[in-house]
């Protein structure tokens, strides 16, 4: 009898080791799906300028000099500009963050420190919900209204704009796709405020609406700057709903608010399914570029993060 | 008392915060209103069973005997008494003028109309569209067409001895392949993602030690997640395309090779939910099963995952929300040609990706595109509802 449990239990222990090397296998597999997607996108998008193409029978290699630093985005046959591109990026990016932070810092707070109870369990509802509509729908909205709205304004100045197309358009309608995601870490963030350090700022005689911001906003810099950084990182990434109001324009940079623009990954978009050969394998190129603008920005936002963590704390 | 600067600064920030959250309530409220006003009208049954593309029929008819037909007369329909049809005016799901078919008799000679130019037979149903008419009168030949209304066709017709060619169309703009290919995107990532989040997740949450490895190991997973959707897509054409195409034998973009895209998309998302789920139940569950003699494994899948259960619902019902959402990613990998016949190894157009297919067409047709939002939206909306009750619901370890 005693031998026969024994060796049950010996069983149970190979099972539960050959179950744990299974599990740990496809946990080490996952994680490498990262490393294989960008090893994936560096080889494939480093194609174009070592490879050559054949068009028109001439045959063709990018230079990757005037792919970086070009400010036309394409000239027959093989010449593509992506420098006025990656300004256009950054420019539309940093627009609709100076939409978006301040509206969704203040939602914030107003969910948080002024709403009664009932009525900010309401407006986080409506946060999430705002969060959960789909880019496109976002874009659609973007076409018929937003659009709409900035050849009004154009009208206004005099300026010719191309049907409303135009960065404006494009900032907006990042600014509101990121709302919602900076204001719900924000949230977190400022929840999480102690209600000592409220009281005894209201103790020192500050008012409320002082404590809310010297204290408690300062307080939660660091979540909502984390937020920033989320929220800059779906304003990088978006394509769908950027691409229908953004116009692709051919040259640039501009820094016209009325103008057509052009970022990465509507660059990425544009006709892909009309196209093939080179033209399409531009595109893991300017994929490439976007994950290292990504990758680049994460880190520098990380550094103003703990910058400013540092220079509070003392 | 406050100096007046004070007051003054206060004032404003608090002004400040009640524009900003105004501000986000009209957007979304805005987005809503925008939807459903310019799309309500269009949502029908119709609509959802209906193939986006109009297939266009031939049909020769012919009358041999003296026979009438009798109708029971309803409003803003005509009936022909002489050929047992009767059409009615109509809006197709474009918002378009079109005749309908009203009600054909059994009897009549629509019943046994044969395809033209040969004897082969040919249905013509009920709601079908009359596209234009050929037909041979005493006087000679004439035409009628849809602009011509259906009183005037039934006028005409009354007095044709033959119709030589019957046009008609079946109704067109639906979306039944776009809302199939994407119940079947949403079943064929689930498939393959959520066992695979499940077990990474059950490691993590019950296995790993809290070392340096496995701390790289959380870091690398959660930064799939950081990753843009599109980059994803460019992912899905490399390496999910050509191995859908060699299983398959099939070539090009196909609702497998984006479910496979969609899969790694979510990854992240089921395995932290899950996790956290796992997380929450306590300690002593584990000990309990492991002290009554259970193995580790047992406990596992026996009292570990059954508890983990709201995580993994929860999960789920995110990953079905984020599957409808997505247009970027399967752009590239599913293409954006609207199918009416649906095959998992061929490309096809989710919900989302049929809104940008129409927007980016020549005239584009935001009726349509509205009206698949709202469809969008409230299951997305479903969805978040129905993630609030299951964690209040099933969430029994959280403390009180």
């Amino acid at each position: 009898m005693l031998s026969n449990d024994t060796k049950q239990i010996k069983r149970k222990t190979i099972t539960d080791k050959i179950v744990r090397g299974v599990l740990l296998s496809l946990t080490i597999l996952c994680s490498l799906i990262i490393i294989f997607v960008t090893l994936f996108i560096l080889i494939k998008g480093l194609m174009p300028f070592f490879k050559e193409y054949e068009i028109n029978g001439e045959k063709v290699r990018v230079n990757i000099i005037s792919f970086l630093f070009g400010t036309t985005y394409f000239k027959a046959p093989a010449t593509y500009g992506i420098g006025f591109v990656f300004i256009d990026t950054i420019y539309v990016t940093f627009l609709a963050l100076l939409l978006a932070v301040p509206v969704s810092i203040l939602s914030a707070l107003f969910i948080v420190r002024i709403a009664p109870k009932v009525l900010s369990k309401l407006l986080n509802s409506i946060v999430e919900l705002l969060a959960s509509i789909p880019s496109v729908i976002f874009g659609m909205f973007g076409t018929a209204i937003i659009t709409k709205f900035v050849k009004w304004l154009s009208n206004l100045f005099n300026y010719q704009s191309s049907g409303g197309l135009s960065t404006l358009a494009s900032a907006i309608i990042l600014a509101l796709m990121i709302i919602p995601t900076i204001t719900m870490i924000s949230v977190t963030a400022i929840s999480s405020i102690k209600q000592d350090q409220i009281l005894g700022s209201l103790a020192l005689g500050a008012s409320k609406t002082e404590t809310n911001y010297k204290v408690v906003l300062l307080g939660a810099k660091n979540g909502i700057i984390s937020g920033i950084i989320l929220g800059t990182g779906r304003a990088l990434g978006e394509a769908t709903a950027i691409s229908m109001v953004c116009g692709n324009e051919y040259s640039g940079p501009t820094f016209n608010l009325f103008d057509k623009t052009r970022t990465l990954t509507t660059s990425m978009l544009q006709n892909i399914h009309e196209t093939s050969g080179l033209d399409y394998d531009i595109r893991f190129s300017i994929g490439l570029v976007l994950i290292i603008i990504i990758i680049l920005t994460n880190i520098l936002l990380n550094i103003v993060k703990n910058k400013i963590g540092k220079k509070y704390a003392k | 008392m406050l100096s007046k600067g004070r007051q003054f600064k206060n004032i404003m920030g608090n002004v400040g915060a009640y524009a900003s959250i105004i501000f986000t309530i009209l957007v979304i409220i805005s987005i809503i209103y925008y939807c459903f006003s310019t799309g309500i009208n269009r949502i029908s049954f119709d609509m959802l069973v209906n193939d986006y593309y109009e297939t266009a029929y031939f049909a020769s008819v012919e009358k041999n005997d003296d026979t009438y037909y009798s109708f029971e007369e309803k409003e803003d329909v005509y009936f022909s008494s002489k050929w047992g049809i009767a059409l009615k005016d109509d809006q197709d799901l474009e918002g378009n003028k079109c005749v309908k078919i009203y009600y054909i008799d059994s009897m009549s000679p629509f019943a046994n109309a044969k395809k033209e130019n040969s004897e082969e037979s040919i249905v013509i149903s009920n709601g079908m569209l009359v596209k234009r008419i050929q037909f041979k009168t005493e006087a000679g030949n004439e035409i009628v067409t849809v602009k011509n209304g259906s009183e005037q066709i039934i006028d005409k017709l009354n007095s044709a001895i033959k119709i030589d060619e019957f046009y008609f169309a079946s109704m067109g703009g639906g979306i039944r392949g776009s809302l199939l290919s994407t119940i079947y995107l949403i079943l064929l990532t689930l498939v393959i993602s959520l066992p695979l989040g499940i077990l990474v997740a059950l490691y993590l949450g019950n296995y790993a030690k809290d070392n340096k490895f496995i701390q790289i190991l959380r870091t690398l997973i959660d930064m799939i997640s950081g990753i843009p959707s599109i980059i994803f897509g460019l992912v899905g054409v490399i390496v999910f395309i050509p191995f859908v195409s060699v299983i398959s034998n099939t070539s090009g973009l196909s609702i497998l090779a984006g479910a496979f895209t969609m899969s790694i998309m979510i990854l992240p998302l089921i395995i932290k939910n899950t996790e956290d789920a796992i997380n929450a139940i306590p300690k002593s569950y584990k000990m309990n099963s492991l002290a009554l003699g259970a193995s580790e494994t047992q406990t596992t899948f026996k009292v570990i995952l059954p508890n983990a259960i709201s995580g993994i619902l929860t999960s789920t019902l995110l990953s079905i929300g984020r599957i409808i959402g997505e247009s970027a990613a399967l752009i590239f990998v599913m293409g954006s040609a609207i199918q009416d016949d649906v095959n998992i190894f061929k490309g096809a157009t989710t919900l989302s990706v049929h809104i940008w297919t129409v927007l980016a067409a020549e005239n584009p047709n935001y009726s349509l595109a509205c009206s698949i939002s709202i469809i969008i939206l409230l299951v997305v909306f479903l969805l978040n509802i129905l993630v609030k009750i299951i964690c209040k619901r099933l969430n029994r370890f959280e403390v009180k």
